[in-house]
């Protein structure tokens, strides 16, 4: 390492205040302490999270690792991943009835996900089908 | 030695070098991540039956979008989030106090993505003089409008009102067809055409001004910006071992005047070190946490220090 002398100017603009002043001091942090610091910090949540069983990255599972499946009770629950077949099932809900309700094609397999109606019947949508479900529950 | 000259040591560049090079490795390992997230996404579609996880579900922002809803509804989240999202949120919190921009600077997969066009740039612009010129030219003729950098800089913060204020009041969220993160991760999927559009400009426009996105329009580095406020760890710059060169400024991604400052509490500080790094006194800049001094106060903690008046 080089050690160099510079003639510093007698005076030097400080256009902001240094924190450390009489009842302020500073220590200097490594950038590795730094690095580890920010990781453990940003990172330290997940395996938190995870143990007590709130980490879910898809609406698939809750976070203890279970199947989400609609139960029938609250609209709400349904899903875009969901298929025709677990609606039908789950709200007892005729096929044609459905399908005449959202104009969905008839050739449409009930395996086919509700996101995926979005493209063949332009009047449906998982938000709608909520909207549909409850006012049909509650008639 | 007279009281007019200070001893200066050099700190030798291969320093900064190497924060700079670990830096990288960290943003590569994330940009890994996430790419594998969207392959596995890609290989097994949402009705495969496979179970893979949401890239969504990995973006922290999500988890500041869906907070409200999850409170005031009893713990459900708005459509394409999920816990992992108030997890990565409250996360994004301790590292935004703890340790202001780090998201930002060696985190973030998207400002990595931007800074890799940025060196692309540079690289072509050694390697083509005339590019060079070009893009110099085009930065002479824009130098009028220049003072719009400083005011573009607050429209992160309206996009943020926008993106949790909307969510909350219509539980949905209302910025996904514009995040490019969204577009980013579902690129497969096509889903997201105006955050695709976004997506493009902002990796267009990295060619010519370093992290276009982050300076100007990201939501979740205004939530840091505002959070990082309250935090005692902050770069400074010791006046005395200065040399007054303003490579500091220079190599600054985000263009703050690190030399006009002796404290960096600037919002848009990504925290990359690439000013330390390139400091060529070995104690002219460096990562300082504020500690209470011989008679610390009850009044003043640690961590309001910063908000309070110096």
């Amino acid at each position: 390492m080089t050690q160099l002398s510079i003639a510093m100017p007698t005076q030097r603009s400080a256009p902001q205040a240094a924190p450390n002043s009489r009842r302020w001091r500073s220590i200097t942090i490594h950038p590795l302490l730094y690095v580890g610091l920010g990781l453990a910090v940003f990172l330290a949540p997940i395996p938190v999270s995870q143990a007590a069983g709130f980490w879910t990255t898809s609406g698939k599972v809750t976070g203890t690792g279970q199947a989400v499946v609609a139960t029938g009770q609250d609209p709400a629950e349904v899903r875009g991943w969901m298929t025709i077949q677990m609606i039908l099932d789950a709200y007892a809900v005729p096929q044609a009835e459905l399908y005449a309700a959202f104009g969905i094609p008839s050739d449409t397999p009930a395996f086919a996900t509700l996101s995926s109606l979005e493209t063949v019947a332009p009047g449906f949508s998982t938000a709608s089908l909520r909207t549909w479900l409850a006012d049909r529950k509650a008639r | 030695m007279t009281a007019s000259t200070l001893p200066i040591v050099r700190r030798p560049r291969s320093w900064g070098l190497r924060v700079q090079r670990g830096r990288h490795v960290l943003q590569l390992g994330f940009v890994a991540l996430v790419a594998y997230v969207a392959a596995q996404r890609l290989i097994f579609p949402e009705d495969s039956g496979v179970l893979t996880p949401s890239g969504e579900a990995l973006c922290p922002f999500g988890g500041f979008e869906s907070f409200y809803k999850w409170v005031t509804s009893g713990g459900t989240f708005i459509p394409h989030t999920h816990a992992a999202n108030l997890v990565l949120a409250a996360s994004i919190v301790l590292v935004a106090v703890a340790a202001r921009g780090f998201f930002c600077g060696w985190i973030c997969p998207f400002g990595a993505l931007q800074e890799g066009i940025a060196a692309l740039s540079h690289g072509l612009q050694r390697r083509f003089p005339l590019l060079r010129r070009g893009i110099r030219a085009l930065e002479r003729r824009l130098a009028p409008v220049a003072f719009l950098d400083h005011w573009l800089r607050y429209l992160k913060y309206a996009v943020m009102v926008w993106a949790i204020g909307g969510a909350a009041l219509f539980g949905v969220m209302v910025f996904r067809d514009v995040d490019p993160w969204s577009a980013l991760v579902n690129v497969t999927e096509l889903e997201a055409v105006g955050g695709l559009v976004v997506l493009g400009v902002a990796v267009a426009a990295s060619f010519f001004v370093e992290r276009p996105w982050c300076r100007y329009a990201c939501p979740l580095g205004a939530v840091q910006g505002i959070l990082g406020r309250i935090g005692p760890l902050a770069i400074e710059r010791a006046s005395n071992a200065c040399l007054s060169c303003n490579v500091c400024s220079a190599n600054c991604p985000v263009n703050i005047p690190v030399h006009a400052v002796t404290r960096v509490t600037s919002p848009d500080c990504i925290g990359c070190l690439q000013c330390v790094g390139a400091c060529p006194s070995e104690g002219g800049l460096g990562l300082k946490l504020a500690l209470p001094g011989a008679r610390p106060t009850i009044a003043r903690p640690v961590l309001l220090g910063a908000l309070l008046p110096k």
